[in-house]
């Protein structure tokens, strides 16, 4: 559907889902303040193109990209009103095609433009203080691409994820990766080796290996065939210049560059998904030595702040859907998960129960996903019938079947995500969940209360109320 | 390229001018600091360019930044 970045923009223009800024503007803080506003205006806020920023010339930003449902839904295929549990099955749907097809291109369009020496990436790219008190300036939306060292043919165990990157001059990186990240896994063995480790930041790629490479995979799954999949078309891939990475071939930046191994610089700090500053850090370092780019390359970038911003919009239903799928294959009861809070932080299962006392179980399930074990913190699990998309519903469910005797369960001193400030020390928390099903046996009985039924008759008729109300409003 | 001044976060490194407005302008500088690696443009306001001005809570002067965690600690 998508196959750069491009094609993307223009279908959002086409949807109304972009917007040209053509005002000058100051880096900081004009374009924090335009990209927090298209945040703000929520579902349907569109994707910014910055058309003119103080001292960069002719070169274009565009960020929010990802920023709203209905861009979402564009990225999809689907028609930009498509609900959140609509766009949720049908990622559902397709997960399932997996593995796509991969195919190498020559010239390649992100090879149009080669930069050997002399490249600036401060000048290069139109880089902005995404929160105030950042340490510096960030790649927030950089798709890097390693190799396990072990295993350099393998195109499985090759990495694409979305780290912060701060650019610390012309051409040198700071990078955070965690221990739960794949690409630690790539450093470790480098550094163990005392090698350095190939590495090439892809800028500007085709929304949906945005959505993939910030996707918390197994890790020998691919993310470029999981693209492919999820796209129905095969990935487009070409190799950096050195022949050693795969790249997407349409990107509009790509930074090759070489991890230096034991090496480590002050990196941060830089204004993270839970909301809050991570403070500063011991960070790996990156020497960039190559730049190509395609021509006229538009450089895109994330803002983040206080949620809802752009990367909860990017970071949710590609993480609600492996849950889902890892934890559905023990569990067929599990109808949807919904973990769009903060990379899964706070998760909703809507499940049937199979016997009393499941929906602990199913929780269980969630904390030991590989994902779940460091990020997965409150659980709410509602039954199968309650829409875990829908807060109405999910709020209900907690109000009249949770009884805090039994059903509010915490478990101290598990694993935690470190960016968490509830996480303290950084890394540990504790587990939480909240029991909003109905008791089945051999559970004794909530006491005795019949439910409301629902009304099946409704469907039918909110197409002719809508029409109604559109008919009175002209 | 050095400057005289000092970091505007650790009060301590030396400062390079590490770009200019790529137009020719002359519509900005960026500044980093060699020692704790902060940089900050010198169209920012205030509150991100003058020490004194600066949220202390992010300052960095007299910290040892050794001591900082890695998230990924060397082999």
């Amino acid at each position: 559907m998508f196959t750069d970045l491009r094609s993307f923009l223009e279908k959002l223009e086409q949807e109304g889902q972009l917007v040209h800024y053509r005002d000058e503007v100051l880096p900081e803080p004009d374009i924090r303040a335009i990209l927090r506003a298209a945040a703000d205006l929520g579902p349907t806020g569109p994707a910014v193109m910055f058309h003119d920023i103080l001292g960069y010339g002719d070169r274009r930003l565009v960020g929010n990209v990802h920023g709203s449902w209905a861009n979402h839904a564009l990225m999809l295929g689907m028609v930009k009103t498509a609900t959140l549990r609509e766009q949720f099955q049908e990622l559902d749907r397709r997960w399932d095609s997996y593995p796509g097809e991969l195919r190498w291109v020559d010239q390649a369009p992100c090879h149009e433009v080669v930069l050997q020496e002399g490249f600036n990436l401060l000048e290069l790219l139109p880089l902005f203080r995404v929160n105030p008190n950042d340490g510096g300036f960030y790649l927030s939306k950089a798709s890097v691409v390693s190799k396990d060292p072990d295993e350099p043919a393998s195109v499985d165990t090759e990495n694409v994820g979305v780290y912060r990157v701060q650019v610390l001059d012309a051409e040198t990186l700071a990078m955070q990766g965690l221990p739960f990240h794949d690409i630690a896994v790539h450093v470790r063995k480098a550094e163990a080796r005392n090698e350095p480790l190939p590495v090439a930041i892809c800028l500007g790629v085709a929304p949906m290996l945005s959505f993939v490479a910030s996707t918390p995979l197994e890790y020998a799954q691919s993310e470029y065939k999981y693209c492919a999949a999820l796209e129905g078309a095969p990935m487009q891939l070409t190799k950096t210049t050195d022949g050693y990475l795969d790249v997407p071939a349409t990107a509009e930046y790509v930074l090759e560059g070489e991890l230096q191994p034991r090496v480590r610089v002050t990196e941060g700090p830089f204004g993270e998904f839970p909301g809050s500053y991570s403070g500063a850090r011991k960070q790996v370092l990156i020497k960039v030595k190559r730049v190509t780019h395609r021509r006229d390359p538009i450089f895109e970038n994330l803002y983040l702040g206080r949620p809802w911003t752009e990367i909860d919009t990017l970071m949710a239903l590609n993480t609600s859907i492996p849950l889902y799928k890892q934890i559905s294959a023990t569990m067929p009861e599990v109808k949807a998960v919904n973990a769009i809070y903060q990379h899964g932080l706070t998760v909703i299962i809507a499940t049937d129960s199979r016997l009393g006392g499941y929906a602990k179980s199913v929780a269980f399930r969630a904390f030991s996903t590989p994902h779940g074990i460091s990020y997965v913190k409150n659980v709410i699990v509602v039954d199968g019938d309650v829409d875990p998309f829908d807060l109405n519903q999910v709020m209900w469910a907690m109000s009249t079947r949770i009884r805090g005797t039994q059903d509010v369960i915490v478990i101290p001193s598990t694993p935690g995500m470190p960016l968490d400030p509830g996480s303290d020390p950084p890394g540990m928390s504790c587990k939480v969940i909240l029991d909003c099903t109905t008791p089945v046996p051999p559970e004794p009985p909530m006491r005795d209360v019949a439910m409301v039924e629902h009304v099946p008759e409704a469907g039918a008729y909110a197409g002719i109320l809508l029409e109604l109300q559109k008919a009175q409003g002209r | 390229m050095e400057t005289t001044m000092k970091c505007v976060r650790c009060l301590e490194g030396t400062v390079t001018v590490v770009a200019h407005a790529p137009d020719g302008s002359g519509a900005w500088e960026i500044y980093r600091c060699e020692r704790c690696n902060y940089a900050w443009r010198s169209t920012e306001p205030p509150n991100i360019t003058d020490p004194a001005l600066r949220d202390p809570f992010f300052q960095l002067s007299g910290r040892d930044l050794d001591e900082l965690s890695s998230p990924l600690p060397l082999p």
